[in-house]
Order: structure tokens, then sequence, then C-alpha cells
């Protein structure tokens, strides 16, 4: 009997523990405290930073009260999505701008435009094109928070090992091709390549083909959605280079290769260059080599680059659209900004902040400057409805190409129609 | 299969008691897993505006649907290989382990421990494995004076992604079976060697036909974890945007719903999977009754 | 094998092949461990030993995620629930399946298989809804309540070692004038108790490295949540930072190799009967 007594008590503490946590935490008005809820993505070091903008926020706010929820990046979407089909969507959340349509479309989204209307000072100090993803016709429904562009990433010791200059503006996709070429080395004399000259993402758009379709003068859809362009006139260059220094002149490591590196080789330190973004700074700065930043090379029509955010927006079906309104007002305000900016992560959308100290003299000393400069010359990363089962098709189509298992043109011949079989169903 | 006992006039209260909780439990299934599946497969929903009814269609339309096809041959060659493969290595193992020498108890932990490493450790070693340039398998190919394979390439990329489900799963393999060896009685092995039967023989009169039960066991076990594997092979095969180069139709449905905003035609894709499954099941219980000895 | 052959060949043999085995299995797993005593500059390089070896990962886990042990309490006391959930009420209508005659029982079992057999990413939507409804989403209810109404996996497995009970001792009692309860409790029970520690452990492990469901259920509270969920925040889109994703790994894994090792012999011994003996 003891037994049974004491396996009873062990239940009875556990089911204890359990009911102690187990009371969600009230969502109701309490004296007048209206409680909103945040959903977003990242680390653990910017759930920090965001607790900060929050609790900054709360101070100025008393009446409102936010709770934060973050998760991981794939997690996050499951999550939302299941939110939003159980009837219980976030109030704010984080949005990445080539989504943005998807959501928009399914009217998950509230239109921001009568509480920017009443606010006409709010967009005012904000790079205009990190606005232009979100504007619609009938106005906007969500705001950028925070923005990205891809620059040149450079790995300083390699460059003196083999007693190169560093990457400048002066540089061409030529020269990013020449000297990618020298940089491709075997370092240990086994016969193996062990060092690229360059690396990078082919799979999604952003990180360097669409950059270098807009260099040749090309375009990567069209502008009514409907049309992919990536087999026409400067795209089709633009592919042949790319192509030209992957597998013939292989300095760049094929997909394979770059996955026994975690996906990044320049992270690991096997390759000299890299296009990217502001978001891996940090993390490079812990891989113990120098590095810094330089311009994206000019093409032979222009110089391009891509701008892309990650910006907030409130659920259509939000109980407490202006409070949410109001923490979406601080967060691209100058508190807020100047908090984002601290993290590291990615450029302020608010120029007085991106131009600041507080950005440019950051604790990793890079060019910050550089990522600035790239506004000038940046498209803005495109965002349709469709966009996830559209770069799908693109990616997975040109992967064989890039493993050396397909030609150009084939994958282009099959890529194309089945791009815009996908464009087609989104209309 | 017996009959069992027969609840006796207030009994019957009793196997209400007995059965109770797993009536709400199966009530909550139904609902949640049966029912609601095969209704969320009639209709279009993209999960936020309101769904609308469209019958059949979501049907109708996996029929034309590429990715649905590739993936469900997919599903179908990588089970084909995967089960009987677990069966055999686990039993294998577990015959090796099988044994009284010292330490085994930490060998067993061994064996066990690819069923606890992270996934993501097991994508990048297996991934050092495959590389075709450096890659471990092709290393040990070349210093034998064989020419490198491309185990990632699209020829070599089923096999491979088997190769490394199987690895995760002998761990349980083996104890299912080191358990059903366990089970059989010595006796039987001792009659045998007096009647001056070989290690061969014994294993093919007695360990196989003994160890039936147990391979029925993880038939059925192997073939839902084939039908549902996602992680390794998700792992393995991940590109960019969070896409596979093999995809299954689990892969197949987590995309229809999750990234495509098509829970209807994600619904219809389970649905064909639970069919596809049950089927198999009932054939399994078909041959239970054939093959497998119970003493 | 001859006659002949000294023993000390066989032996041998089983030990070499035993440690290859290991290798490959183990492998892996060694190389995590490894990982995470590496300093980040060294992540990819593919040796064993960690050299230069440091434990500033896990110092560095437990900076940037200061809640883990109370994570780990969350995880366990979770886990160690739909534990106990699950065994009992499993073994309950297990019972009832393999022992007891009544009307639509076949029906039933197979319906039971059903809903084991529809993949997750499908029910999630509509049991969030139901749990919605309820108005659990945001506790921790969903995590441990269901364990207490039965489930498939643990029914089929103690319904399939029951069936190995002889059917005698069952008659005997009834004979003595036994009730079923008592049936149940007094012979099935006790025979069961290493089919019954082997779904406890498979339950326990289930339970410690579900992501998806804490996820969604609770808040991202880090004093609330589970182990699984707060090493995911170390996951980005870009991710790399290995040594400390591997500290955290082996952080979560230990305890179930601990429990593995000393449960390893109650449970070989005990799904030796699950569907095996008569």
């Amino acid at each position: 009997m003891k037994r049974i007594a004491f396996v009873v008590l062990v239940i009875a503490s556990l089911l204890l523990a359990a009911c102690g946590n187990a009371t969600a935490d009230s969502q109701t008005s309490e004296d007048g405290v209206v409680t909103i809820s945040f959903m977003m993505w990242g680390s653990p070091e910017e759930l920090d930073v965001w607790n900060q903008v929050v609790a900054d926020f709360e101070a100025q706010n008393p009446t409102i009260n936010v709770e934060v929820d973050v998760s991981d990046w794939t997690s996050y979407w499951e999550k939302l999505n299941t939110n939003f089909a159980g009837g219980t969507p976030p109030d704010v959340f984080a949005m990445d701008a080539p989504l943005y349509m998807d959501w928009v479309t399914r009217d998950a989204l509230l239109n921001l435009q009568p509480y920017i209307d009443a606010n006409p000072t709010v967009l005012d100090g904000i790079y205009p094109i990190t606005l232009e993803a979100y504007q619609l016709e009938d106005g906007y429904y969500g705001l950028p928070r925070d923005f990205q562009t891809i620059v040149l990433f450079y790995n300083e010791d390699m460059f003196d090992a083999a007693g190169l200059p560093y990457p400048d503006d002066t540089w061409t996709l030529e020269t990013l091709r020449e000297v990618a070429q020298q940089l491709t080395l075997d370092t240990n004399g086994d016969g193996v390549i062990d060092q690229w000259g360059f690396s990078t993402d082919l799979w999604d758009m952003e990180l360097f083909w669409s950059e270098a379709i807009w260099s040749y003068g090309g375009e990567v859809i069209s502008a009514d959605h409907t049309q992919t362009l990536l087999g026409e006139g400067g795209a089709a260059d633009a592919w042949q280079f790319i192509y030209d220094m992957a597998i013939t002149d292989g300095s760049i490591p094929d997909p394979d290769t770059a996955g026994q590196f975690g996906g990044d080789p320049f992270d690991a330190g096997v390759s000299a260059m890299t296009t990217i973004g502001h978001w891996a700074v940090p993390q490079y700065a812990t891989r113990g080599f120098n590095f810094d930043v330089a311009p994206f090379p000019a093409g032979p029509s222009v110089r391009a680059t891509s701008v892309n955010s990650a910006g907030f927006v409130i659920a259509a079906e939000s109980a407490h659209p202006d409070e949410a309104w109001q923490f979406i007002q601080f967060a691209i305000g100058p508190t807020g900004q100047t908090r984002l900016a601290e993290l590291g992560f990615a450029i302020p959308v608010l120029q007085s902040i991106a131009e600041s100290p507080v950005y440019l003299d950051q604790a990793i000393a890079i060019n910050q400057q550089v990522f600035l400069d790239a506004l000038d010359y940046a498209h803005p990363k495109p965002v349709f409805r469709g966009y996830d089962q559209w770069s799908t098709e693109v990616g997975d189509g040109f992967y064989t190409v890039w493993t050396g298992e397909t030609t150009l043109a084939d994958a282009l011949a099959q890529i194309i129609p089945a791009a815009d079989a996908v464009l087609a169903e989104n209309q | 299969m017996q009959d069992g006992l027969k609840p006796l006039g207030r009994e019957k209260i009793a196997l209400w008691i007995l059965l109770a909780p797993s009536m709400i439990g199966l009530l909550f299934g139904t609902i949640g897993s049966i029912i609601a599946t095969t209704g969320i497969s009639m209709f279009q929903w993209d999960l936020i505006s309101p769904a609308h009814w469209v019958g059949l269609q979501n049907f109708v339309d996996l029929v034309t649907d590429a990715g649905f096809g590739e993936a469900l041959v997919n599903t179908l060659v990588f089970s084909a290989m995967y089960v009987p493969g677990v069966i055999v290595i686990s039993l294998l193992v577990a015959l090796l382990l099988n044994t009284k020498v010292r330490g085994i108890g930490i060998f067993r932990t061994l064996f066990f421990l690819p069923s606890i490493t992270s996934a993501v450790a097991v994508s990048l070693i297996f991934s050092w494995l495959y590389a075709r340039n450096n890659g471990l398998l092709n290393y040990m190919i070349g210093s034998m004076g064989g020419a490198p394979v491309n185990w990632l390439g699209s020829d070599m990329i089923m096999y491979s992604v088997v190769i490394a489900n199987i690895w995760g799963a002998v761990g349980e393999g083996m104890v299912i079976f080191l358990a059903g060896l366990q089970a059989i009685p010595k006796d039987y092995y001792e009659a045998a060697t007096v009647d001056g039967a070989g290690g061969l023989a014994k294993f093919f009169n007695i360990t196989l036909p003994l160890i039936t039960p147990a391979i029925f066991f993880q038939t059925i076990l192997s073939t839902i974890n084939a039908f549902q594997a996602f992680e390794y092979i998700y792992m393995l095969t991940r590109r960019g945007g969070g896409d596979s180069t093999i995809p299954t139709i689990v892969f197949s449905v987590y995309r229809e719903g999750f990234k495509w905003f098509n829970m209807g035609g994600a619904s219809a894709q389970a649905m064909v999977l639970a069919v596809i499954i049950t089927v198999l099941m009932l054939v399994y219980f078909q041959l239970e009754k054939k093959y497998v000895v119970y003493e | 094998m001859k006659k002949n052959q000294p023993k000390w060949l066989g032996t041998l043999l089983t030990y070499a092949l035993m440690l290859l085995g290991a290798a490959i299995f183990a492998g892996p797993f060694l190389w995590m461990l490894s990982t995470s005593l590496k300093f980040p500059a060294d992540q990819y390089t593919r040796t064993f030993i960690a050299d230069p070896a440091t434990l500033e990962n896990y110092a560095n886990l437990l900076r940037r995620l200061p809640e883990l042990p109370i994570q780990m309490w969350n995880s366990f006391y979770l886990a160690a629930l739909t534990t106990i959930g699950q065994v009992i009420t499993c073994s309950m209508a297990a019972f009832a399946f393999a022992a007891v005659n009544f009307k639509g029982r076949n029906f039933l079992f197979t319906l039971l298989l059903i809903t084991f057999v529809i993949p997750p990413q499908v029910t999630l939507i509509p049991n969030f809804i139901i749990f919605n409804w309820l108005g659990w989403v945001g506790t921790q209810l969903p995590l441990w309540v269901p364990a207490f109404w039965g489930g498939a996996f643990g029914t089929f497995l103690i319904r399939q070692y029951f069936l190995t009970i002889p059917r005698e001792l069952a008659e005997a009692a009834r004979m003595d004038g036994a009730s079923l309860i008592r049936i149940f409790w007094d012979i099935y029970l006790p025979l069961a108790k290493p089919a019954l520690a082997a779904l406890a452990l498979f339950t326990f492990l289930g339970s410690w490295n579900d992501l998806l469901h804490p996820l969604i259920y609770m808040p991202s509270d880090m004093q609330k949540t589970t182990i699984t969920v707060g090493l995911s925040l170390f996951q980005t889109q870009y991710g790399g930072q290995w040594t400390i994703m591997m500290a955290g790994t082996v952080v979560s894994v230990l305890p179930i190799i601990i429990l593995f090792f000393f449960t390893q012999k109650q449970f070989i011994q005990g799904i030796a009967l699950s569907g095996v003996k008569r």
C-alpha cells in the first residue's frame, strides 16, 4: 500500500506542477490595460532586444501591455498559420517582404492607410525604397522595420595571403570572376581544392542571381507578375556568367560541397568572398578571420543589388488595432530604431538613425556605410503572390545545373514554363 | 486471436471504466484526425479566408499533380527499400549483440545512440560522408582503387537517403529483436545440437520461425515510419527556401498546406496516404495468419 | 563455424564486429559531443577529439539561454506526466482489447489504428481548433492531458504483449471467482511490467523530443516552455552556430541516455514477449 501511496503522491505533485503553469496569461483588460500579442522570428539575442523595445514602449504607454512571442524561422510560419487557422491570430506580427502578398491576398492584414493618413509624418525620414514593397493601390498593409542590402563580403586574410588588393567600388563582375579564379586554390598541396574564390546561395534570388540579372540589364519577372523573364536578354547573359564562374572556372563550390560546411563556405572560412546581407555580420565576427565589405560589383549595364526588408503587419481581425498601431509606430520611430541598430543584425529604416553613429560606429568595425550607399542602386526584391512556390520551381530547377548534371539551356527550358504556371495560378 | 473473457453482469461497468479514457481519445482522434482531414479535403481553404466547398475536386487535382505523383513514387520506392533494410539489419545487429560478453550493455547503448542524436548533427555528418569530392565514403572507395560516386546526385540520392534512415532506425529495431531472441528457450538450441544441427540449420529452423512475431511487429512499425519519414530526408536533401529534392508524401503534405496555403489539397494527399497504409496493414494482418508463429 | 575453431576466435570476431558497428552508429553522436567542446572557429573540423577543447559553449549556452534548467524541468515533468498517462490508459484499453470479448471490439481497434496513420501535419490544425474551443491554447494542457486518454501506439504495443499471456491463467482466475478488474490488476499488469517499461521509455523519449506541440500551444514564455523550444531559437534562417547548438543538444539528450542505459535490461526482456510468445 505504501508504494501505491508513493506513486499517487508523485502523480499528484506532477499534476500540481503542471497546473501551476497551466493558466494562460489573461488577455482581458484589467484596469483599462490592453494586452496585445506580438509574434516574430529570431534568435535569443533578437528576443532580448525586442524585449527591451517592448519595455521602452510600455514605459511610454502604461495602458498597453505587449506579449512577445518568438520562434525560429521555420516554426514561426507554422505557428502563425496555425493560429490564424484556429482563429487566434496575433495582433502584431513580423512579415518577410516576399511573402507579404500571400498574406494580403488572403485578407489577413489590416489596411494601415487610415492610421497613416491620421499621422502624416509617421513615414517621414524612412528610406522610400524600403516602403515600396508594402505599398499597394489602396494603401499600406504593413510597414518595414529594418532593411537588408546585399553587398560583397571578403576575407581579408585570404587576400593578404595571396597579395591581392581588396575589392572596392571599381570592381565589375568580370573583376569578381578573375579574382575569384585567383583565389580558388589547393592550399595544402594535396591535389584537392580546399579554398574557393567565391561562394553564395544560388537557390534564392536574393543573394546573387537577381542582382546579376539586373546588372546585365535583364529582369526577373514582368511588372504585372505574369511572366517569368529569366531566359530573356540580359537575364540569359547573367546566367551564362554565373555558369562560367561556377562550372567552367570552378570557383564557386557546388551546393553539395557547400553543404559540408553547413551551407555557407564563407562562414566556414573556406571561401574568399561572398555576397550576403547585414544579418550575417554578427555571425562572421565570431569566426576568427578578418573581413570587410565592398559594394556589389557592377555589371555590363548597371550596378545593381537587392534590397529586402522585414516588416510589421497587423492582423485584420485584431481586437486592438489602435494599440497595435501604436506599437508599430514606436518600432519605426527613433527609440525603437536605435535599439534595432544596437542589435547589429539589420539596418534601421529610419534615415536619421541609420546615418548616425549608433549604426555606423557599431562594435563590429566594418564599413557600415557600404550598406547604406547600396540603396542608391538597389532594386527591391520582387514581391508577388505565390512567391514561395515560384522560387521553389526556379531554385530546384537550377539545382542540377550547379551540380553539373544539367545544361543551362535544358534547365531554363524546363523552369520557365513551370514558373509561369505558378504565376498563372496565382493571378 | 483468442476470444477472451466475457464480462459478467455488472462487470460491464468495469469494462466501461477500462475503455472510457481511450474512448474519449478515440472520439478526439476520430474527430480531430479522420473526420477533420476527410472534411477539409473537400474544401478549398487557405487557412485564413473562409473555406469553400469543392467536393472531390482536390482529389481529382491530385491525379494531374506532378508534384504529388513524384512524392508518391518517392515514398513507395523509399519504403520498399527501407522496410526490408531495417528489418534485416536490425535482426543482424540483434543477433550480434545477443551475447553475454562483457560490456554488452554499453555496446547496446552505443548502437541505440542514433535514435537520440540530433537530426541537425546527423545531416552534417552524412553530408561529409556522402560528399563527392572530399567525402569519407569516396575517400575509402578511392583508397581501394575505385572511382568516386556521386552519392547526393539524382541517381544515388534515394539510396543514400535510405541508408541514412536505416541507420537511424536500427537502434529501436535492435531492441525489439533482442527481446524476441532472448525469449526463445535455450533448450531448443541444445536439443538441436544434440541432433547434430549446425549453426545455419539452427538459425533457419529455430530462430527464424520463432522470431516471426517480432518481425511482424517491426514490419508494421517500420512501414508506418517509412510512409511518414520526414526528418532525415528533409535534412539531407534540403535546398534553399526549405524545399527538398526528394519530396515524400509527408513533405508534400506539409508544403502544400503550410507553404502554398492549400490545406484542402494537403488533406487530400493525407487521405491518400492513410488509405495506402491501411491497405498495407490489412495485407500484413492477413500475412500474420499465414506466417507468424506463436508458440 | 567449425567445431575445431578455438572459442576465443569467435569472441574476437564478435568484438571486432561490435566495435565496427559501434563506430558507425555512435560515431555521429560522439562527433556531436566533441563539437560541443570545440571553439567556434574549429566547428567544421572533422576530428573526434576537440583540440583545443573548451567548455565555453556550455557557458555561452547558459548565458544566452539562462532559463535552460527551468526548461529542462518543464520538459521533464511534462514527459513524466505524459508517460504516466499513457502507461495507465493504454494498458487498460489493451486489456480490454486483448482479453475481453465485447461487441465492436475489432471495429474499435481498427478505428484506433487508423487514427494513428494520418500524418500529424494535417491533424495539427483540427486539433488546434478543438483545443482552442476548449480554451486550452496558451496553456500546457494540450501537451499532457491527451496522454490520459489512450493512444494507438501504446495500446497496440501492450495488447500484443497481453496476447502472449496464457489464457489459462485468466480462465483459472475466473473459475476462482475473480472479477475482470482483479484479473487485470493482479495477473496481467504484473506480468506486463517489462512491456510497460518499454512503453514508458518510448513515450518519455517522444515527449521529451517534441518541438512542434509545445511550440504551437504555449506562448513562448522562456520560463514555461520546454527545452526543445528553447534550443530551437538557435536555429536561425541561415544557421551555423554549431558549437553552441551541439552543446544544447548534448545537454538535452544526456538524461535520455541515462534513462536508456538503466532501463535497457528491463525492456529488452520486456518487448521480448510482445507479440512473440503465446
